[in-house]
């Protein structure tokens, strides 16, 4: 049974002309990493929030997430308890007055113990590397560090599914690189994930992507399909590492088979087309 | 490269005459609580009139302060800044302040008027100019960033993608008519599309030789838009100059945690003499092509 | 109460004063963090007995308990261990309140003068009443600085949230109320950055908030306050999403990581205050 079972799934903001989603299919197992890319306006943003249990959705076949179904009453407010959320906006997620006390946020909400609070805290403090912050006010966080400090936040409360919408988009590269680092251990200690990018390297990380357009589900596969696809490309406006732009040159010219990712494949095929 | 809007209008030479910025023993510093933070020491630069410059370093270097300073909304603790050769209550260096426009982090923030028009035409307003002056310039300002006057003129700031406030934002500054635009991190928190558009409208100024100094973490951008470029760390000015490569060059660069630019590292591996390498990556495709 | 390491939480942010490097410090619920046997009282202890004292000090009108209520402030400050600079500067924004009342209460108060000038006079009754009310002031003041100068803000919005529970019997949302305090606090300082920056943004475009009179002065902060507030209220919407993504419920019972606990010394103190008070009656 997959983790996340979503058929035909559908939704309109009030008062829009439009379907923001529709006829959407996911599935997801356990413990997989899957990456939702879109220009703006394709509909991930919503997706993830509907994920979340943030939304309801206006009609689906089937949306079932972690046992809860998300168009019911019920369903849709307690698959927060299982579904994480990380937004893009680090400040705007940090309630607390100090790091400790927002980490311990989403505990009280849950009416734990103080003593088991307590403990999670400091298990959150370590494992996210925030020790040294732990009486810290959040104004006088850096970017990554406020991101870290959402992220463990959210993570504080054992969850089965993390659904991040771009985590990266507002912070500089070293930023980027404490928080993709740390959503990366996560998967690998078996979280399940879904990123919603709009930045290629951050796709690299997924074991499959799905690309939308127009709410619209257009690409599902690996990583490797989607950039094999360069018209998709295009329309995705996806943010390309200098290696893929200068590949994708390269494709439209003929003088390139294969779309390069990194500097050593770039160089590997410029080399070995060298007559 | 994708280009939206109309095409680029030069803007009248009239005001945006280029200027000549030095700082010399620049310090500044900042009280956070009980502590003191040294955001810069010691600065000496010299920017040349028409200049590109690339302000690299990582957060909290001091770039954002430098800018400030440069601009006059922050006074040096020590030092001094020299617009054309005149320091502050010199002459006529206010006149000279006008001649920069300062673009900063998120400007989006500075969006208020209720029409996009309006908000361009806000910084010409204040600098006193006649209603045909000031109409002029907005109109040829938002043509300059691809938002054009008769299709977004009277739509209201909050109405537009975040890429298209940042641009209306640009507009507002670029309305002034500056000789020289200082940039704060322009390209962050900025979907892709929206980053290629913004940098093909700052090289679109460049060309018409508006002068440039550009803060900012992307290192192959500022290699494509500026000649030459500033490091800085923890508020010293660690090197200064036009890019360098080969022995020295990129190990300035490596040793303050920057990159260096990507075209640069392939042309190294590819032999073909770091020096050579293009500043834009569809050169650099043409070239290999 | 479970002692905390904690920041002083005094505001700052970067300067735009001439003379450059100073910086614009606001001091918003000044807690100055130190372990002392006054820190270390129960939050809820410590309101009650300030409101005691504050009750206490306007029921009788006197020099005797004046000086009761007087010492005990000063004694409690001189506990917590809390630097007098601290002290004087709570007491500065009332200076001129101090002045004022002195100057009037002697001038205008009833009683025979020795010393007119048209409908001035001096009298020694005068004197009495304004070095009397002018001194009840500071006490006041002290009082207060001494509960907020070593109670953490949301220390002292769970004292006041559970102080309050009988409100919640008359549909008064205490626990939502307090949250919301403790949330607009956490965030004053990063408006403060936000305002300096979009100042500096406008100055940037030939806005002056210096120029003019107050009406051309008024007139100059739209563009400061509209952005403000347009920022604000994407913040208010993005962290209630961010709430409920974090299962916050309003209504819903909530515990705390730093829960109060009342210790004896907490009723030792309660005691001592009521004591005081009727002391001060009987005097």
């Amino acid at each position: 049974m997959p983790l996340i079972d979503i058929r035909g799934l559908r939704y309109r903001y009030a008062g829009a002309a439009d379907d923001a989603l529709c006829d959407i299919d996911l599935a997801v197992e356990q413990g997989e990493f899957v990456a939702v890319v879109g220009a703006n306006g394709s509909g991930k943003s919503t997706l993830a929030r509907l994920l979340g249990g943030l939304a309801r959705p206006a009609g689906a076949a089937r949306a079932e997430v972690c046992g809860h179904d998300l168009c019911s009453d019920d369903g849709h407010l307690d698959v927060r308890r299982d579904v994480g959320v990380l937004f893009q906006n680090p400040d705007n997620q940090l309630v607390g007055a100090t790091v400790e006390e927002d980490l311990a946020f989403g505990l009280e909400n849950l009416a734990l113990p103080s003593p088991e609070i307590a403990r999670r805290v400091d298990e959150m403090l370590a494992r996210f590397d925030l020790e040294p912050l732990r009486t810290r006010e959040p104004h006088l966080l850096s970017g990554g560090q406020r991101q870290r400090t959402a992220l463990a936040g959210v993570l504080a409360v054992p969850r089965r599914v993390l659904v991040l919408d771009e985590p990266t988009a507002m912070l500089d590269p070293a930023g980027r690189d404490e928080v993709l680092a740390a959503v990366r251990r996560e998967a690998d200690r078996g979280l399940t994930v879904v990123l919603v990018t709009q930045e290629m390297d951050e796709v690299l990380l997924a074991d499959r992507v799905v690309a939308l357009a127009g709410g619209r589900a257009v690409f599902e596969g690996p990583p490797a399909a989607l950039f094999a696809e360069r018209e998709l490309l295009h329309e995705l406006s996806l943010g390309l590492p200098p290696a893929a732009e200068v590949g994708l040159a390269l494709m439209e010219r003929g003088a390139l088979a294969e779309l390069t990712l990194t500097l050593d494949d770039l160089v590997a095929a410029l080399q070995a087309g060298t007559p | 490269m994708r280009r939206r809007g109309a095409a680029v209008t030069e803007l009248e030479p009239e005001g945006a005459r280029p200027l000549s910025v030095c700082c010399e023993g620049v310090s500044f510093r900042y009280d956070e609580g009980a502590t003191t933070i040294a955001a810069l020491r010691g600065v000496d630069l010299t920017f040349a009139p028409g200049a590109s410059v690339a302000l690299l370093g990582p957060t909290g270097s001091g770039k954002s302060t430098l800018l400030q300073l440069l601009r006059g909304l922050l006074v040096p603790d020590e030092g001094r800044v020299l617009l054309d050769g005149l320091a502050a209550g010199e002459g006529d260096v206010e006149e000279r302040r006008r001649r920069m426009g300062l673009v900063f982090q998120m400007p989006e923030m500075q969006l208020f008027a209720a029409t996009c028009r309006d908000d361009v035409a806000f910084g010409p307003r204040q600098l006193g100019w006649s209603d045909g002056a000031v109409d002029e310039a907005a109109t040829s300002a938002l043509a300059a960033v691809g938002l054009p006057a008769d299709r977004f003129g009277a739509r209201h700031p909050y109405s537009l993608s975040g890429g298209e406030q940042r641009r209306l934002a640009l507009a507002g500054v670029l309305a002034m008519r500056p000789g020289l635009l200082l940039l704060d991190e322009p390209f962050v928190s900025l979907d892709p599309a929206s980053r290629r558009d913004l940098e093909a409208i700052l090289r679109d100024l460049r060309t018409g030789g508006m002068g440039l100094v550009l803060a900012t973490h992307d290192v192959d951008r500022a290699y494509a838009l500026c000649e030459s470029r500033v490091v800085l760390d923890e508020g010293v000015v660690v090197d200064a100059g036009p890019w360098r490569f080969g022995a020295g060059g990129e190990d300035v660069l490596l040793a303050h945690r920057l990159k260096p630019p990507f075209v640069v590292e392939l042309w190294r591996r590819l032999g073909r003499g770091a020096a050579e390498a293009p500043p834009q990556l569809t050169a650099a495709a043409e070239a290999l092509a | 109460m479970a002692g905390r390491g904690g920041v002083a939480v005094a505001v700052g942010g970067d300067g735009t004063c001439p003379g450059g490097g100073a910086a614009m410090r606001m001091a918003i619920a000044q807690y100055y963090a130190r372990p002392s046997p006054i820190h270390r009282l129960d939050p809820r202890c410590k309101v009650v007995a300030v409101t005691a004292l504050v009750v206490g000090l306007f029921l009788r009108s006197s020099f005797a308990a004046l000086a009761v209520y007087g010492l005990a402030a000063a004694a409690g400050l001189l506990l917590s261990g809390v630097p007098l600079g601290w002290v004087a500067r709570g007491l500065r924004p009332v200076v001129w309140l101090l002045v004022l009342t002195f100057v009037v209460q002697l001038v205008f108060a009833p009683g025979p003068a020795f010393y007119s000038l048209g409908p001035l006079h001096l009298s020694m009754r005068g004197l009495a009443i304004a070095g009397y009310l002018s001194l009840r002031l500071v006490v006041l003041v002290v009082a207060s600085l001494l509960l907020t100068l070593t109670t953490p803000p949301i220390a002292l919005t769970d004292a006041l949230a559970w102080l309050s529970r009988p409100l919640r019997r008359l549909r008064v949302p205490t626990e939502e109320l307090a949250l919301m305090v403790t949330i607009a606090l956490r965030f004053i300082p990063t408006l403060m950055q936000e305002i300096d920056t979009i100042m500096k943004a406008q100055r940037a475009r030939g806005a002056s908030f210096s120029r003019g009179g107050p009406l051309r002065r008024a007139r100059a902060l739209v563009p400061v306050l509209v952005p403000l507030f347009v920022l604000s209220f994407r913040r208010a919407d993005e962290l209630a999403l961010a709430m409920e993504a974090r299962c916050y419920l309003p209504g819903a019972p909530r515990t705390r990581l730093h829960p109060l606990q009342a210790h004896r010394r907490d009723a030792v103190v309660l005691v001592a205050v009521a004591a005081l008070v009727v002391l001060a009656e009987l005097i």
